[in-house]
């Protein structure tokens, strides 16, 4: 018979939610080496997924798309003033809390029971949009500097 | 002294972890319950109750050596404590002390 891979998008969330738990990581794929089947593997990882976020409830760890030392650093106060790049957060999301994958679910749920909730959301989007550009505008023909160095420069 | 009264899965997984001896690790343990108990067993539950159970010093670990065949990672292998035996057995006497005197039971062979 010939041997199959673990699940990829299994183990890519095996590895963000047990990170600290490498036993149980090791244990998994031995398991799944002796077992070959893909549904037992994602069963097991969606129990792990269960268990850790019930007991790490309070533990807020959004979805990384780039590990930053500083981000960890920055936490403790005498680090607070650190000079050097700042953490891009690259998760998408402004809500405490609230993960990439939490944005994905939310998502996926407005797209299945509200669809239309999304045109309310275009046309939001694109009236905040050109309120911005008119209100630029504005500023910039209020703007003496500007209309000085137009003046300067057409001299 | 406490007294460790323990629930079915725990006296399961400490009875699994003593009949494992000194190969006592998340698979061997799951693997033997689900041999015995007749029950599937999901290895994050094990190592959830294993960590209970360590916390509460009904057990101890010591992580073994990475092995290729698991990716590189290391086992950690589990020991039931003197405590965890006295817990052991004081869960099976107050099981007994249940069991005895219901007529419902008697003569079930159980």
């Amino acid at each position: 018979m010939k041997d199959i891979q673990p699940p990829r998008l299994a183990m890519a969330l095996l590895q963000r939610i047990a990170a600290d738990n490498e036993p149980l990581v090791g244990d998994l794929l031995e398991e799944f080496g002796a077992r070959q089947s893909r549904v037992w593997f994602w069963r097991q990882v969606l129990h792990v997924l269960l268990i850790g976020s019930l007991r790490n409830g309070r533990e807020v760890r959004p979805l990384k798309l780039v590990e930053h030392p500083s981000a960890l650093q920055a936490r403790r106060p005498d680090d607070r003033f650190r000079v050097g790049p700042k953490p891009v957060n690259l998760s998408g999301s402004p809500i405490p809390g609230i993960g990439g994958l939490g944005l994905i679910a939310l998502g996926t749920l407005v797209t299945v029971v509200s669809p239309q909730f999304w045109w309310v959301a275009l046309v939001t989007i694109l009236a905040g949009l050109l309120f911005g550009i008119v209100r630029v505008l504005l500023r910039r023909r209020q703007d003496p500097y500007r209309a000085g160095h137009g003046k300067v420069l057409a001299g | 002294m406490t007294r460790h009264l323990l629930t079915d899965f725990e006296l399961m997984i400490l009875l699994a972890t003593m009949r494992a001896g000194d190969d006592a690790y998340g698979v061997v343990i799951a693997r033997e319950i689900e041999r015995t108990g007749g029950r599937n067993v999901v290895l994050g539950a094990v190592y959830a109750a294993l960590e209970r159970l360590e916390r509460n010093r009904l057990v101890t670990s010591e992580v073994g050596d990475p092995t290729p065949a698991r990716g590189g990672r290391a086992k950690r292998f589990f020991r039931i404590t003197p405590t965890g035996i006295r817990a052991v057995k004081e869960t099976r006497r107050a099981l007994v002390a249940l069991w005895t005197d219901i007529p419902e039971l008697k003569g079930s062979g159980a």
